[in-house]
């Protein structure tokens, strides 16, 4: 399909994203250290680990605001008290780009390339240095080794975005910095592994984005995956071995249902992303491929419940682009069951409750856009605009029951942002914004990006000619009205268009993030 | 010359990784695009075609092909004029499937919902792959059940167009005497629905007293 200078490395890992750190193709099969390796493990010091674009390191010696005096950064109860409207940090200026903060000294070469700089490190400083130069000339993947364009964003618009943004992640990552120096937890190697406890003002900053390259060991932090994977030592081991087993016991291992489908989905994962692209690696194929496979088989044996769900190979995919595999898992582990209990379920019964509480929360804290995609069944509400819960908790409850047992068609849309925790809905600075506050703040956050997301949307809901609303319609209705329906359901579909397309639109994280913050902590 | 736009609804059926959103790609876009994504949930495409002087507006809910999503399925069938029901001439057990879906379809959709059957994939077999599944077992599939058939390559875009031609020309027809009743009944059929309505709201009334 696209051919790219990587392709003639042949299958070496000399090429990397910072953030892509974990290609080895290790193996589980003895655990007896793993436990303690993977603690300490620093998942960026290994020998593939190859590139560190100037972007992500380098930072303007006019970055050192003076707002660092003010950093309380041991308590959380003294970090509440204060209060963020007190906080004098320009934290809450999204738009940092008019703040002024930033310097002209800012080396703007990385917007060229985000290769252009490079530190390397160990080996494989000599394996990349003929991939390096090719990584200059080629600026079609970002630096997760996404292709910058897509149907929706060409390349041009992502550099001319890139140019700001990667400012931004350079003074975010600089104010992380001096807040882990503050805590007393300095860092040395570029890899954190501990992190401040949980404050205000943690997660201010955890909303305005953790810095790229310590993104891994943030969410497993924040998750608490070490927790989990001491609660379950040596399980992940155990799973491989069991789907050894299970693959010499069926040679055709195909007849096995959920492998079988996992097999045809491990190369249409991120078919646009370099390190999962068959044709820049040998027969064997990328390892990321492989350690996705054995991720998502172990998996399916550990909760048989779930066994292997569509969008998990997303989830996990990306998880493995910032995690080495056996942490990869435990985070699909803990996604599953603690963010999205039951959603990926073999009977998907998770689903509805969740898209019934979204549409919920759309109706009482954006009804503006609730006005488009509700079934168009109350007219006590076309009746009366100022309708509100509070004004009328009966007719509230009654329509609640409503559109809670017919959900409007647009859930159908919603309901895969919920699946794949927007992974393929927003752009992927977007979704790796998103991924960071829902590892620290949990399932809720996802409520509050969907909210965000279809606020953003109204705009463009707004171009779609009145419906005519004087028609019965409830998403499959008796087929007898078919022809009355028509206005109806042409409608729907734009709307569910609108929705469907919008989101990978969202290029900046930040004009989401500034939406997430107007609307207050409502939820 | 008649200048008004039929649409037609359509939904794809079948088995993961088949190739249903393949084949929307190549209808819509005219694109292929290897090792494609699979859809989570569904996603929905509109594509305009002239049958025989006639714009029909294709409406298309691609579906997401994985068993579990299968119960979703009625929402996105029950309201379709047409359904692809497609499977992989290199995967028996997609044909197997695809039976099942005609079978729920003839059970659960519209009576007179039109279907085709469509083996993708036949690329393959020019490239050396091995064919699993006979043109002539999806022939006789399609004679007893009475469905539209062929065979496609999303890939090279062979066949994919004619798919949708063939339900074009299917559907215009019935359409048009539709479209006589439904302009000689319409105020007849708004004012069922306001009534509809009008219903709802009284019940409504009543509940909340």
């Amino acid at each position: 399909m696209l051919t790219h200078p990587y392709k003639r490395l042949g299958g070496a890992f000399s090429v990397k994203s910072p953030s892509v750190p974990n290609f080895h193709d290790r193996i589980y099969s003895d655990h007896s250290s793993s436990d303690s390796a993977l603690v300490n493990e620093n998942p960026r010091v290994n020998k593939h680990h190859a590139v560190e674009p100037s972007s992500l390191g380098q930072v303007s010696p006019s970055e050192h605001d003076g707002n660092l005096s003010v950093i309380d950064l041991y308590g959380d109860e003294v970090d509440s008290q204060r209060g963020e409207v007190e906080d004098e940090d320009d934290d809450y200026n999204y738009n940092e780009d008019q703040d002024g903060a930033h310097s002209e000294d800012l080396d703007l070469a990385f917007a060229e390339g985000n290769l252009q700089h490079v530190e390397l490190d160990g080996v494989a400083a000599a394996t990349s240095k003929s991939a390096l130069s090719d990584g200059v000339e080629n600026t079609h993947f970002d630096r997760y080794g996404f292709k910058k364009q897509n149907n929706h964003i060409s390349e041009a618009e992502y550099d001319r975005w890139w140019l700001d943004y990667s400012q931004y992640c350079v003074r975010r990552k600089h104010k992380w910095q001096l807040l882990l120096e503050k805590s007393g937890l300095p860092v040395t190697d570029d890899s954190p592994s501990r992190f401040p406890s949980k404050s205000e003002r943690l997660k201010r900053y955890v909303r305005k984005g953790i810095p790229a390259e310590w993104r891994g060991n943030a969410w497993w932090h924040f998750a608490r995956g070490q927790e989990k994977l001491n609660k379950n030592k040596g399980v992940y081991s155990q799973l491989l071995q069991k789907m050894k087993q299970i693959k010499e016991q069926n040679p055709n291992e195909r007849q096995v249902q959920d492998l079988d489908i996992i097999e045809r989905d491990l190369n249409r994962t991120f078919p646009d992303n370099i390190h999962f692209q068959s044709a820049s690696y040998n027969k064997e194929g990328p390892p990321i491929i492989k350690s996705l496979r054995r991720v998502l088989v172990a998996f399916s044996l550990y909760n048989p419940k779930i066994g292997y769900c569509q969008s998990m190979n997303f989830l996990a995919g990306l998880l493995l682009l910032f995690l080495d595999e056996e942490r990869a898992f435990w985070m699909l582990v803990i996604i599953t069951s603690r963010y999205l209990p039951g959603v990926h379920n073999i009977n998907l019964e998770g689903v509805n409750i969740d898209q019934g509480v979204l549409m919920l929360c759309v109706k009482e804290y954006i009804p503006e856009v609730w006005s488009y995609i509700k079934p168009s069944i109350d007219h006590h509400q076309k009746n009366n605009k100022t309708f509100s819960p509070s004004n009328n908790k009966v007719l509230f409850n009654m329509q609640k029951n409503e559109f809670l047992y017919r959900l409007p068609p647009i859930t159908l849309c919603t309901a895969s942002w919920f699946m794949s925790c927007f992974v393929g809905v927003v752009p992927i600075e977007t979704t790796l914004r998103i991924w960071d506050c829902l590892f620290y703040e949990e399932s809720h956050f996802l409520f509050k990006v969907s909210l965000a997301v279809l606020k953003l949307s109204e705009h463009e809901l707004s171009k779609i000619k009145p419906r005519n609303n004087s028609l019965n319609y409830s998403w499959g209705s008796n087929l007898n009205q078919k022809n009355g329906l028509m206005g109806q359901e042409d409608n729907d579909m734009e709307i569910f268009q609108v929705i469907q397309t919008f989101p990978k639109t969202l290029l900046n994280p930040n004009e989401i993030f500034e939406k997430i913050i107007s609307k207050g902590d409502l939820i | 010359m008649n200048t008004s736009v039929t649409s037609i609804k359509l939904v794809l059926l079948g088995e993961a990784a088949v190739g249903k959103s393949s084949i929307v790609l190549r209808f819509v876009s005219n694109d292929f695009a290897e090792n494609k994504e699979p859809t989570i949930g569904a996603a929905f495409l509109t594509q305009r075609v002239t049958i025989n002087e006639h714009t029909v507006k294709f409406e298309i809910w691609d579906t997401a092909g994985q068993e579990r999503f299968a119960s979703l399925a009625p929402m996105y069938y029950r309201n379709a004029q047409a359904a692809l029901v497609v499977y992989d001439v290199t995967k028996p057990q997609s044909f197997i499937k695809a039976r099942h879906w005609v079978k729920e379809l003839h059970e659960q959709a519209s009576k007179d919902i039109i279907i085709a059957l469509v083996g993708n994939k036949i690329d393959v077999l020019q490239d050396g792959g091995e064919r699993k599944v006979a043109k002539e077992e999806g022939e006789k599939l399609a004679e007893e059940k009475g469905l539209l058939f062929f065979e496609t390559s999303a890939k090279t875009g062979e066949n994919v167009n004619n798919v949708f031609l063939g339900i074009g020309e299917k559907i215009p027809l019935k359409k048009a005497e539709e479209q006589n009743n439904a302009n000689e009944g319409e105020s007849n059929n708004q004012r069922v629905d306001l009534n509809a309505a009008n219903n709802g709201t009284s019940a409504n009334s009543a509940c909340s007293c």
